[in-house]
């Protein structure tokens, strides 16, 4: 692509997810997220093979689907109380159907069938973009919104997602598939703590963004695609196949890393709350997602498979793409102990 | 009048089944120009006449020259149509129009305008100050508006980059 029209395109981007979070106009919202859909499209399908194409086909009718309801939804607010004010969307069926387009954005189940198919069909860094930025303007509409949204529907949606991302994420090898999967449970957890508390909303959010780049760029730099790819990581980079156990444990939630938090803190607001069933049926569902993880662990760092070669290190040429995931992947190591000192 | 409303809208939802799905594109962009006239008359029957001119100078001739391009480009000398009830639809529009134009509630024989908040020669228009404010006050929105429909134009022209760089080639 023209390097001035893909920056043109990458700094829309960055403007249509800024105009979002900086709105409390509902027109100004939609444009933003307009603005947002638009510029990725031809990122999508930068590639130009027939999977890039439909990647980019079924991303754009989706996301225009679900920007047309939040637009209806914000129509129908102020045809029925004269106000375009986000914070301010009180009638009837109104925020019922803001969550469910908010869910299809996002691709919270029932409705994220799109997202492993979209993830598939594009390159890597462009699936890191769509799991991490093109999450950000929908959580700043969740964010706005979050105190008039049906709790049960919303709670619905979210023990929906943690399940169908862990259950679903079983059967995949191929990697982008498989964090796409992980996309949705941990949007699921997000959605559930976004009923009781916007900050650890936030918290959640910026963990999962931290974790998921982490695990992303250590898959650019390996030009991974499969599990089977990342059997031979360890003679790509065996300091990178360590940390890999390091960012793929901390995406599912174990205790001495980063990870860990947001679940813990999630699971002291619903205890406090008297939601223990909600908290323990989150908890036992983010298992499956675990259960991924922990293959992924093992087929990295934990085994050698058999292979043909007897040379410690790969034949390779020199890499092209000069990508280091090392100053994210320290804090995914290093920041549980500061928890105490955030601030909610 | 509700009734001419009403059956506009229904025939706008027709338009739009027909604008997806069409076996030549040269009936979806031909469905595009009738939804697009036919929500132009909406407008007017609510009240904003004059946003209705605009869309219907301003988009339905964008949508004129979309399809003298689809025309152009998909060049198919004999175009697969829905089928032969074309006749029989147009036909039928028009004798709708025509009856509700004849025996309407009357207040089309008399003078002046018919519209939601108007009755004869006591017109209001509901869409003239908002319009102006858009290029007052309402200034910002109207620049990031341009700016996106700008963008549009980038993202098409660089999806369907021609020969064999663009995304969307005929295989």
């Amino acid at each position: 692509m023209n390097p001035i029209i893909s920056s043109l395109l990458i700094s829309n981007l960055a403007l249509g997810a800024i105009i979002v979070a900086a709105s409390y106009h509902w027109f100004l919202a939609w444009i933003g997220l307009e603005l947002n859909t638009l510029a990725i499209i031809p990122m999508l399908a930068k590639q130009h093979h027939p999977r890039a194409t439909e990647a980019a086909t079924k991303y754009f009718i989706i996301q225009a689907t679900a920007s047309s309801i939040i637009l209806l939804s914000s129509i129908i607010n102020a045809w029925h109380t004269g106000t375009w004010d986000i914070t301010q969307l009180t009638t009837h069926p109104t925020p019922t159907l803001l969550t469910i387009a908010l869910a299809m954005k996002l691709g919270l189940a029932p409705m994220h069938f799109w997202l492993p198919e979209v993830m598939q069909g594009i390159n890597t860094s462009t699936a890191l973009i769509m799991t991490t930025w093109q999450k950000l303007p929908p959580m700043a509409l969740l964010y706005l919104t979050t105190h008039q949204l049906p709790t049960m529907i919303v709670l619905l949606l979210a023990v929906l997602s943690v399940l169908i991302g862990g259950w679903s994420g079983l059967n995949q090898t191929q990697l982008r598939k498989i964090m796409a999967f992980s996309s949705i449970a941990h949007l699921g957890w997000m959605l559930t703590i976004s009923t009781i508390s916007n900050e650890l909303l936030l918290f959640t959010l910026m963990i999962y963004l931290l974790m998921t780049t982490s695990m992303f760029m250590t898959l650019i730099f390996s030009t991974a695609k499969t599990t089977k790819d990342l059997g031979v990581l360890w003679a790509t980079s065996p300091t990178l196949s360590t940390t890999t156990m390091i960012t793929l444990m901390a995406l599912g939630g174990l205790p001495p890393l980063i990870g860990f938090t947001p679940k813990w803190l999630i699971l002291q607001e619903l205890t406090i709350n008297h939601l223990t069933p909600l908290a323990t049926s989150i908890a036992l569902t983010s298992l499956l997602s675990l259960m991924f993880y922990m293959r992924l662990t093992y087929i990295t760092t934990l085994t050698i498979s058999p292979n043909t070669t007897n040379l410690s290190m790969k034949w390779r040429f020199k890499p092209t793409k000069t990508i280091n995931p090392s100053p994210l992947i320290m804090p995914t190591l290093l920041l549980l102990p500061i928890t105490p000192l955030i601030l909610i | 009048m509700m009734y001419l409303i009403e059956f506009f809208l229904v025939c706008f939802v027709i338009s739009l089944v027909g604008i997806a799905c069409n076996p030549s594109p040269y009936f979806g962009a031909g469905s595009l120009v009738i939804a697009a006239g036919l929500g132009c008359g909406v407008l007017i029957l609510l009240g904003g006449s004059f946003v209705s001119l605009v869309l219907l100078l301003i988009y339905l001739g964008g949508m004129l020259v979309v399809f003298a391009y689809s025309v152009a480009l998909a060049s198919d000398p004999f175009p697969e149509s829905w089928g032969n009830l074309g006749g029989y639809l147009i036909s039928y529009v028009f004798l709708m129009v025509l009856l509700v134009f004849m025996f309407g509630e009357g207040e089309f024989i008399s003078l002046g305008v018919s519209g939601m908040d108007s009755c004869g020669l006591s017109v209001v228009r509901v869409d003239l100050s908002g319009v102006s404010l858009l290029y007052y006050l309402g200034g910002g929105g109207l620049l990031i508006c341009g700016w996106a429909l700008l963008l549009t134009l980038f993202v098409v022209l660089e999806l369907t980059r021609g020969l064999v760089r663009g995304s969307l080639r005929v295989v």
